[in-house]
């Protein structure tokens, strides 16, 4: 696979044992520990992802995650404490497409990167749809509203195209967890939460009034025509 | 009865009979007095009256009333001359009480107290010559009258001092029994945990030193567990700082041995042991560290609760599967829907779970069920805990004996219990040694 790896993780132990884990897993890494210096290197790039610790020095990984979701969407999981899992929100806010907690084993790191990367590559079974006013094409991986581009992550792209495959389905937390994030176990409901927020930000007329992206209260979402 | 009330009573009951005893004292005196005068002046009259009577007697008895009349007197005169009665208007010999009569016929001046009528009268008789007794009735009326008034004044003021004692006593009482309520509250305000509360130290009295050494214990309580909540705080900080310290070198270390973990089959067997057991034990620190973590963030508040529908019966059994311990647990579900936080109930019943499976063996039977509100049972057929150990099971680092020890962080439980009473639950454990435990988990 060859993907390259954008590892940002400031303490030495850890970010040693991460480059020789994602290397041995295939990837090709290059590590920094600050983040200035990551945003440097990343804008050398190009990187198909990036592990963002959320502590570091001199610019912390919340800054370097929004400064990179300004001009990238390149796929983006954060590193965190549990007790840091406030911050986790923000970054998910700030786009990040998922996390990883503190300490981890590296299959499980592992296992995460390779799950948001299947998110931007294209499926098999992946045609181009056109619903209500979007026209969504996978292989291109771009969503047009009224024939204007609109930029989303892998992730918000990935729960768009599961939702507006199958309109009015309602779909649970669970199952978009496992679609979209490929948790194949209790994931954080809040990776779901957050990303269609984000979602109807750049999709719906009115945010606050979402009608292509319905809560249904008590069970989950479900894509409106309408 | 109330300590006031009883003063106020004693208090009322001290005046009254004081000023009762003080009234009924004077009130005999002055009516001795009265009476006594009566007696004097009237016996006076009597000696005029008899004095000038042999003159009038010789003219008859009639002359002898006329000359009486005549003289404005203010009595009425009876007589007997020669054993015929005679008398003014109004009044008979048979008026005459018969004591004083006898008196009289010995020739002694007497008098007597008498009613006629509804009057009162005070009569005194004395004799003239050898045949005639005379009766004279002075009326006491005014006298009586004047007793009476007496007599109603004095119980009168009685009452009305009786009455203002009571109001002097229950102000009294309540003014020296106030530091005693006051007292009373603001113990019942430090039982509460207002620990700054003190008592005014009024005055130089018992009740003041008294409040004196209140406000010392309350103020030595106080400190006491200022210094104790303080130390507490400290070690708990403590902890977290250290765990917190720990987390940074214990991620390498559990990124190292899962590295390593994978290259165990390719390792020279000297080293590939010692390579197996760093890797175990690098878990077992992992779970140790990760939940003192999770027991500091308990004791700093900083867990919250992410509220979800949640299915029971389907949490619970995706727990068991993913834990891989569907084989060794039986199973036993009913629909039971609520709203609650998934990822702590899964914590807990991942905790008995594995608790029950490590003591129980192969025999472990889960049920969730409703009765009573929600619950999760889970119970083994192990060896049991001694009655004695389980008041203690939720503690922190609390070792039953070394067979339960296993390969826990002595912290599983009271997270488990932590997480529960987070969630508005509880967990509850009935173990009897020889048949086997069961924990239970209601919400």
């Amino acid at each position: 696979m060859d993907e390259h790896v954008l590892l940002v993780e400031d303490d030495p132990s850890i970010r040693e044992v991460a480059s020789l884990g994602l290397e041995q897993a295939g990837f090709r890494v290059t590590a920094s520990g600050d983040g200035r210096d990551a945003l440097v290197r990343f804008r050398q790039g190009p990187f198909d992802l990036v592990v963002l610790d959320v502590m570091l020095p001199s610019l912390d990984g919340l800054e370097v995650c929004r400064e990179i979701r300004r001009e990238s969407r390149t796929p983006i999981v954060m590193l965190s404490a549990r007790s840091e899992l406030h911050d986790v929100v923000v970054g998910l806010e700030l786009g990040a497409d998922d996390y990883v907690t503190k300490p981890f084993e590296l299959p499980e790191l592992v296992a995460r990167i390779k799950a948001v990367l299947r998110r931007s590559t294209p499926g098999p079974a992946d045609g181009a749809i056109s619903v209500a006013g979007l026209e969504i094409d996978p292989a291109a991986f771009s969503v047009r509203k009224g024939g204007e581009d609109v930029a989303l992550t892998a992730t918000e792209f990935r729960l768009l195209l599961e939702l507006a495959r199958r309109p009015r389905q309602v779909f649970t937390r669970e199952l978009l967890l496992e679609l979209v994030w490929n948790y194949d176990y209790l994931g954080d409901s809040r990776l779901v939460d957050v990303a269609v927020q984000r979602l109807r930000g750049k999709i719906e007329d009115d945010p606050a009034q979402p009608k292509l992206i319905q809560t249904v209260r008590g069970v989950g979402y479900r894509f409106g025509q309408g | 009865m109330p300590l006031r009330r009883r003063l106020t009573i004693a208090f009322m009951l001290a005046v009254g009979v004081s000023a009762a005893a003080l009234a009924l004292g004077s009130y005999f005196v002055v009516r001795h007095n009265l009476m006594s005068d009566s007696v004097a002046s009237s016996e006076r009259q009597a000696r005029r009256n008899l004095a000038i009577a042999p003159t009038y007697l010789r003219l008859g008895t009639g002359q002898l009333l006329a000359a009486y009349e005549r003289g404005g007197a203010g009595f009425l005169t009876v007589g007997m001359r020669q054993g015929r009665p005679f008398s003014s208007r109004f009044m008979g010999i048979r008026q005459v009480p018969a004591g004083l009569r006898r008196l009289v016929d010995r020739g002694e001046l007497g008098y007597e107290r008498t009613d006629v009528a509804g009057i009162h009268y005070l009569v005194v008789g004395g004799r003239v010559g050898g045949d005639t007794q005379l009766y004279f009735f002075f009326s006491e009326q005014g006298l009586r009258h004047d007793l009476a008034l007496l007599r109603n004044i004095l119980a009168g003021g009685v009452g009305i001092l009786v009455l203002l004692a009571g109001f002097a006593g229950a102000l009294l009482a309540r003014q020296t029994l106030r530091p005693v309520g006051r007292a009373s509250d603001a113990a019942r305000s430090l039982a509460e945990g207002l620990l700054e509360t003190r008592l005014p130290v009024e005055g130089r009295d018992e009740f003041g030193s008294w409040a004196q050494s209140f406000n010392e214990m309350a103020a030595a309580l106080e400190t006491k567990i200022a210094d104790l909540s303080a130390a507490q705080a400290r070690e708990r900080r403590f902890t977290a700082d250290v765990a917190h310290e720990l987390r940074t070198p214990l991620t390498a270390l559990v990124g190292e041995a899962s590295l390593l973990a994978e290259h165990l089959g390719s390792m020279p067997p000297e080293s590939r042991r010692p390579a197996e057991l760093l890797v175990a034990d690098v878990g077992r620190l992992r779970r140790l560290v990760e939940d003192l973590m999770e027991i500091s963030r308990f004791d700093a508040g900083q867990e919250s609760v992410h509220a979800e529908s949640v299915e029971l019966g389907a949490l619970t059994e995706a727990t068991i599967r993913a834990r891989g311990l569907d084989e060794s647990v039986q199973l036993q579900t009913e629909d039971v829907e609520l709203t609650s936080d998934p990822r702590r109930l899964e914590r807990i019943i991942a905790n008995l779970v594995g608790n029950a499976v490590e003591h129980g063996g192969n025999e472990v039977a889960v049920r969730v069920g409703l009765e009573g509100g929600p619950f999760v049972e889970v119970a083994d057929r192990g060896p049991g805990i001694p009655r004695e150990h389980l008041p203690h099971l939720f503690e922190r680092f609390y070792k039953a004996d070394a067979a339960r020890s296993g390969g826990g962080t002595g912290l599983g439980l009271a997270i488990a219990q932590e997480n529960a009473r987070l969630l508005g639950g509880r967990i509850e454990v009935w173990s009897e040694p020889g048949e086997g435990t069961r924990f239970t988990l209601r919400l």
